[in-house]
């Protein structure tokens, strides 16, 4: 077994020094290991800090204490610490993150923002207009649409078109922030489907999704982060 | 964990990438008892996009007419690396070697594009100036790279002999760009780029921006006190406030996880991306 | 027309050619720092004279500090020996220093001019001294003084050729058609002051010494005989010299820089020799142009004197 990512002894703490100092303890021991065909998601209640762990695995958020390892080109490396183009460079080839959110970037094509992630790996032109387009068609997406910047299309639509970006070429680590949030059930259908196939490929999955249905058709492993819980929830 | 770890320090970040471009060493500037900016280090990489942010007076200014070689710094190094060229401090040569140096090696482009362009000069003459300083005496080759950039820069070729006076203040600043940029620079600073442009014009001009960056592979430094700007362009952040560097790592980690209490409040009067 | 006067009797109220000694000397020495330094412009304490500023002050003072007793003075305005101006500098010299004038070129040892540079080739011996209003090719172009002389002191004239360059773009070819700018000596860019370009390839390797004195703008720059002198031009534009579809049309010059005149009120026109004692000359020598000997050529050669 390869371990893919894992948290070690992951602490978070914000303080929110604009309001009077108060700090919140959201994550404190994390540890968790994530190994390559793994899909683990992640439960608990809301503000237990499920997206939280999410982001800190991603490099968004900075631990206050303990470490994130990330397998990177066959090495573990810890995202605590490491240098700026160290963590775009890991996110660049090893740590995809999907949302439901779309950053629209203005002016390019649906089919060009699905394939670039393609392009950037060194795929060749045709194979990656003909993959971007097996999965835009996928994704139900109306063929009108595809060589229109996504800014005008529909929240849906947009989503849509994100998910197909973000698993079009699957990472080795794929961070899923509920991207089937707001999606109909043809579509939910379809993401579930590809999460599976990524994994099945050999990518380890952490994610977070609030259908229940999705969550246990997804996961290979459920992990309830109230046990990553300070006990004493927030303090001044 | 008992897995073996590696430095994160080792992580391949593609080719050239193996050495900073830009080295600033403690870099501090006083107006007679007034801090402009203080003891300021880091390293800037081929290709990386580096934001500095602040409000009016926190020195982001100060510290980039000190990097771009327009102000010379109080104390503290500037380092250059151009392949293997190396110049430990650019304020060390003489003004002649860094003058030529600020004309190939990097760029700037001011907020204000008159500060930038020579006004009394056609759109083809001010691209075409820099192409004369590196050497360039074969008028129809210089006609041929000015019509290119400003198709580059979305400015209609047509225009190619009309002065900047005559151009808006969105194509003015993308005239500055195609300036800069067709002496093919490692590296641009610039200067609240969108600043004193409409919306709509400021949202053009950042896509061409953001595009041209990574069609190039070009290392910029930005300041801005916008912090969508900084989101939209910046791979990383330094905050500054009152002449330090108060806050600074990957740009979303700073603008959604800040730390400093003065980050805290930046981030907090801006609505969420 | 008288051609050449004898030195007649110097006016004694004077110093000898109007300055007094130590302005002479500070003069000359801006001229040896000049001649040592080709086309770089030196800075000089130009004096007051009796005449305006931006009337050929600077060559005056130029003139004044290396004319002696013996010298023999010609004085040209756009080519000519006799109009107001030339005339007037002659007569100044004549009083103040009690020196022979002349209008032939090969006879002067001193020639003060403005705006043109003789037809006949130079010798060496001669001096040439320019009356100059603008001493700085890249004022036009970047009006902050500190600024143009750290251009001039790296070299850094890539300006110059974006004036070049909006000449082209807008008429197709390079416009400038005087005060075209010369690379001296593979170093300086200078202002050959208004002289046509059609001068400009006479400006190098020229056997005689060039010096160039601007009153107003207080600064003298030289170029030592047989200096290498380059007009700035494209790979793809070459430098070129203007040219006429007629010869001279009272000599029959097809070698000299033509002025266009015009002849009567009814908008007839003829193309004469800028430089007046070269067309004198060559007429002299039995060469006829189209319209010598008719009326309007007569007009022009001060009727039927000779």
């Amino acid at each position: 077994m390869t371990t893919m990512i894992a948290v070690d002894g992951v602490g978070k703490t914000f303080v929110l020094h604009n309001q009077s100092g108060i700090r919140l303890n959201v994550l404190a021991g994390a540890s968790l290991s994530v190994e390559a065909g793994e899909a683990v998601v992640l439960s608990g209640p809301s503000g237990a800090g499920k997206s939280t762990l999410l982001r800190i695995l991603y490099g968004n958020y900075r631990p206050t204490s303990g470490q994130v390892l990330v397998r990177h080109e066959g090495h573990l490396v810890d995202l605590v610490g490491a240098a700026p183009r160290a963590v775009l460079e890991i996110r660049r080839r090893t740590l995809g993150w999907v949302s439901q959110f779309l950053r629209v970037i203005p002016r390019i094509s649906a089919l060009d923002l699905v394939r670039d992630p393609l392009l950037a790996r060194g795929i060749g032109e045709s194979e990656a207009t003909r993959r971007a387009r097996d999965m835009l068609a996928r994704m139900n997406l109306p063929e009108s649409l595809w060589t229109l910047p996504p800014q005008t299309f529909s929240g849906g639509e947009q989503q849509r078109v994100n998910i197909a970006r973000s698993l079009v070429d699957p990472a080795p680590v794929l961070l899923l922030d509920e991207p089937t949030a707001s999606l109909d059930a043809a579509n939910r259908d379809v993401v579930v489907e590809l999460v599976e196939a990524a994994r099945a490929r050999g990518s380890a999955i952490v994610g977070i999704f609030h259908d229940e249905a999705v969550r246990s058709r997804v996961a290979t492993r459920m992990v309830d982060v109230t046990s990553f819980s300070p006990r004493i929830g927030s303090a001044p | 964990m008992s897995a073996p770890l590696d430095s994160a320090a080792k992580v391949a970040t593609g080719a050239d990438g193996d050495a900073p471009l830009l080295t600033a060493t403690g870099v501090t500037r006083f107006y007679g008892e007034r801090i402009g900016c203080e003891d300021v280090s880091f390293d800037l990489w081929p290709g990386e996009v580096l934001g500095i942010v602040g409000e009016s007076g926190s020195g982001k200014s100060t510290l980039l007419r000190c990097l771009a070689g327009l102000d010379r710094p109080t104390s503290g190094r500037i380092g250059f690396r151009d392949g293997s060229r190396v110049t430990p401090d650019i304020f060390a040569l003489d003004e002649q070697r860094r003058r030529a140096l600020m004309r190939t090696a990097w760029g700037i482009v001011h907020q204000n594009p008159r500060d930038g362009l020579r006004m009394g000069v056609s759109a083809g003459g001010n691209i075409g100036e820099r192409l004369i300083d590196r050497g360039d005496r074969h008028y129809g080759n210089i006609r041929v790279a000015a019509v290119d950039w400003l198709q580059r820069v979305e400015i209609d070729p047509a225009r190619i002999d009309d002065r900047p006076t005559q151009f808006s203040g969105g194509m003015q600043q993308r005239l500055q760009i195609a300036r800069v940029l067709v002496s093919e620079p490692k590296l641009v600073y610039m200067d609240e780029p969108t600043g004193g442009l409409d919306v709509s014009v400021q949202a053009r001009l950042l896509d061409l921006l953001r595009a041209l960056v990574r069609d190039l592979g070009l290392a910029a430094i930005i300041v801005t006190h916008d912090l969508a700007v900084a989101r939209l362009l910046t791979d990383r952040l330094m905050v500054m406030r009152r002449g330090r560097v108060v806050e600074e790592g990957l740009t979303d980690q700073v603008l959604d996880d800040p730390q400093h209490p003065y980050t805290q409040l930046l981030t907090a009067s801006v609505l969420a991306a | 027309m008288q051609k050449s006067v004898g030195p007649p009797k110097r006016d004694e109220a004077y110093n000898f050619a109007y300055l007094d000694e130590q302005t002479k000397r500070m003069v000359r020495r801006a001229l040896l720092k000049a001649v040592a330094v080709p086309g770089y412009q030196v800075p000089f304490g130009s004096r007051e004279m009796p005449l305006a500023r931006g009337w050929g002050t600077g060559g005056i003072q130029v003139t004044a500090s290396v004319i002696g007793p013996d010298d023999t003075l010609k004085v040209i305005d756009q080519g000519a020996d006799d109009t107001t101006n030339a005339v007037s500098i002659r007569r100044f010299f004549a009083r103040v220093a009690g020196v022979a004038t002349t209008e032939a070129t090969g006879e002067a040892s001193i020639i003060q001019t403005r705006h043109r540079i003789p037809e006949a080739p130079l010798r060496a011996g001669q001096i040439l001294v320019y009356q100059v209003p603008q001493p700085e090719p890249l004022r036009k172009l970047e009006p902050k003084e500190a600024e143009t002389r750290k251009m001039h002191a790296w070299g850094d004239y890539g300006l110059m050729h974006v004036r070049l360059y909006e000449d082209i773009a807008r008429f197709g070819r390079v416009a400038t058609t005087y005060s075209y700018p010369v690379l001296v000596n593979g170093r300086y860019v200078m202002s050959p002051s208004p002289i046509p370009k059609f001068d400009n390839p006479k400006l190098g390797m020229c056997a005689a010494l060039q010096l160039f004195g601007a009153g107003r703008e207080k600064r003298i720059y030289a170029i030592p005989p047989w200096t290498e002198v380059k007009s700035l031009d494209f790979d793809d534009h070459p430098f070129e010299v203007q040219t006429w579809d007629e010869p001279c049309a009272l000599c029959g010059a097809a070698d000299s820089y033509l002025d266009e005149v015009i002849t009567d009120d009814k908008g007839s026109r003829m193309f004469v020799c800028s430089d007046s004692h070269y067309c004198e000359e060559r007429r002299a020598a039995g060469h006829v142009g189209r319209l010598l000997g008719s009326e309007t050529g007569q007009k022009l050669t001060g009727g039927a004197k000779e």
